[in-house]
């Protein structure tokens, strides 16, 4: 579905990526793990056109995407989730929600995902005439993974949704990415949750100082001993 | 609690319009002084100005210092298109606004790269530059003198001589930028500069052209500052550089700023209290400002939103 080969990024001279291959399939859900610094968000920010590679070919269902404008890629069927949940603070949940659907015109049908995201967050059916600032860390990022979807993505990338939450909220943002896994949507999981990121997936990838260091079996790589050393902390 | 119909909302919404605009209508059987009467065509021209800005400033999140410089190429247009060429005013009053809204694009075209307040300190240049050509071009713009005897205006047979009749001219005028803007930022597009605003990252990751709608609202902005300098070319019957220094800029966006952003019709209080300041404190010249200063500075402090805004300033 998407094929990332042998991407090089940099910001001015400083060179972030290097040499980076990747690849999903639809429905599958990858864990990017790595330590912060790594480069997994420049990574994301790549494939969604916030940033452009200075080499390489990222190809999505067929179509080269590389160096595109953010709003092609997102018309092309990419939705990216940033890290710190970006909401648009001053307006209501509801707007954000219409706002995430700006790219489709179907008015009823957007409707109706409204709805449907209602009821899989259920905490923002009862705050849809709030302020999305007004909210607590955890409902945001809940709010910015279900604007992501309103653009009815066949990828979501999802940057370090875990980050800064309570535990209990992790668990449940776990879950809900589970779920969403279960209807289809293929995602790519950049976490430092990594114990939890492995688990809820099947192969992963680890990256350090802007290279892909090895990729493989979830399960192998919570066994693995260098992952157990940097990644788990277990000695 | 009885469900109010969507229709009738509409309706009583136009109610509540046609019943403010003709009470606009019948202001000038009030107001009968034409020294109070020329400071409420002046609340009209800065109404048009600032209805303009706070589509850049207040929806988009475009600091631009360089909005008196829109106004004075409308003004420009005008008077040189209507005493050289023979131009009647409502052709020149279109191209006016035509020409600032290309002005606009042009000027728009570099928040690709340039944000924030590098953005800001290009629409001082902007202005800057536009103001010292007017001043040195002297076979066209009439320099420092600026150009005089800009012949009366006539729309089909209506003749525009006294200030009744510019009154009625600016109300228009003012109807015209309200209406479209209601109409603009109730679409999609409003949508979008509103997404840029609040977080323009996550405005492109929502698939918004962002460079595209910066560009498409410091254009549309500047078309009605077009047609503000338009209308003052008439009016005043002479343009000179003078009127379109960075200080006017300045003076727009405090009263954006202290009207509050982001609501249509909020920058409007902004745009009394300070015009009547303005003119109340004349006497004081250069004290002037500092008083403007002070209310600012004042309103800012208890309502950081402005009177009736709903976005603060940039945070």
């Amino acid at each position: 579905m998407l094929k990332v080969e042998g991407i090089h990024t940099q910001y001015g001279r400083i060179k972030v990526l290097s040499d980076v291959s990747f690849e999903i399939n639809p429905g599958e859900i990858v864990a990017l793990i790595g330590t912060n610094g790594a480069g997994k968000s420049t990574f994301l920010k790549t494939i969604s056109g916030l940033v452009r590679p200075t080499l390489g070919r990222i190809t999505f269902m067929d179509q080269e995407i590389q160096g595109v404008a953010p709003e092609k890629i997102v018309l092309a069927g990419i939705a990216h989730v940033p890290e710190g949940r970006h909401v648009f603070a001053r307006q209501t949940v509801l707007t954000n929600l219409q706002i995430g659907a700006f790219i489709r015109k179907d008015v009823d049908e957007i409707q109706k995902d409204i709805e449907r995201y209602f009821k899989i967050f259920p905490i923002l059916g009862e705050r849809r005439n709030q302020l999305a600032g007004t909210l607590s860390g955890g409902e945001q990022q809940m709010l910015a993974i279900a604007r992501g979807l309103m653009a009815r993505p066949k990828l979501l990338l999802l940057d370090e949704p875990s980050m800064g939450l309570a535990p209990f909220l992790v668990n449940e943002i776990f879950r809900i990415i589970g779920q969403l896994h279960d209807q289809g949507i293929a995602i790519v999981l950049v976490e430092q949750n990594v114990k939890k990121a492995l688990k809820i997936t099947r192969r992963a990838y680890v990256m350090e100082l802007g290279k892909i260091l090895y990729h493989g079996d979830s399960k192998e790589l919570i066994a693995d001993d260098r992952v157990r050393k940097s990644y788990l902390g277990e000695t | 609690m009885p469900k109010i119909s969507k229709k009738s909302a509409v309706k009583f919404n136009v109610i509540s319009h046609l019943a403010v605009i003709a009470g606009l209508a019948v202001l000038p059987f009030i107001i009968e002084n034409p020294y109070y009467l020329g400071i409420t065509n002046l609340i009209l021209i800065y109404t048009i100005l600032c209805m303009g800005l706070n589509l850049i400033l207040g929806y988009t999140g475009l600091l631009s210092l360089g909005h008196a410089a829109f106004y004075g190429l409308g003004g420009y247009a005008t008077a040189i298109l209507m005493t050289r060429y023979g131009f009647s005013f409502l052709p020149a009053l279109i191209i006016s606004g035509l020409l600032a809204l290309i002005f606009g694009m042009l000027l728009g075209v570099p928040t690709r790269k340039v944000r924030g307040d590098y953005f800001c300190l290009l629409t001082i240049a902007f202005g800057e530059i536009f103001r010292l050509v007017a001043q040195a071009w002297i076979p066209f713009t009439g320099g420092a003198m600026g150009i005089v005897g800009i012949p009366i205006p006539r729309i089909f047979s209506w003749t525009i001589r006294s200030e009744t009749d510019f009154y009625y001219l600016g109300l228009i005028l003012v109807v015209f930028t309200y209406l479209s803007l209601v109409l603009l930022t109730a679409s999609r597009f409003g949508r979008a500069f509103v997404a840029i605003r609040e977080d323009e990252l996550a405005a492109s990751v929502m698939g918004i052209n962002t460079p595209a709608y910066k560009i498409l609202a410091f254009s549309i902005g500047s078309f009605y500052a077009g047609l503000a300098g338009s209308y003052l070319a008439v009016y005043q019957t002479t343009i000179t550089p003078s009127s379109f220094r960075l200080d006017e800029s300045c003076l727009m966006i405090i009263m954006v700023i202290v009207g509050g952003m982001g609501s249509l019709l909020a920058p409007i209080s902004g745009v009394i209290i300070m015009t009547l300041a303005t003119e109340a404190f004349r006497s004081l010249a250069d004290y002037r400002m500092l008083i403007i200063g002070v209310i600012m500075v004042t309103v800012l402090l208890f309502r950081p939103q402005g009177l009736f805004g709903t976005a603060a300033f940039k945070d």
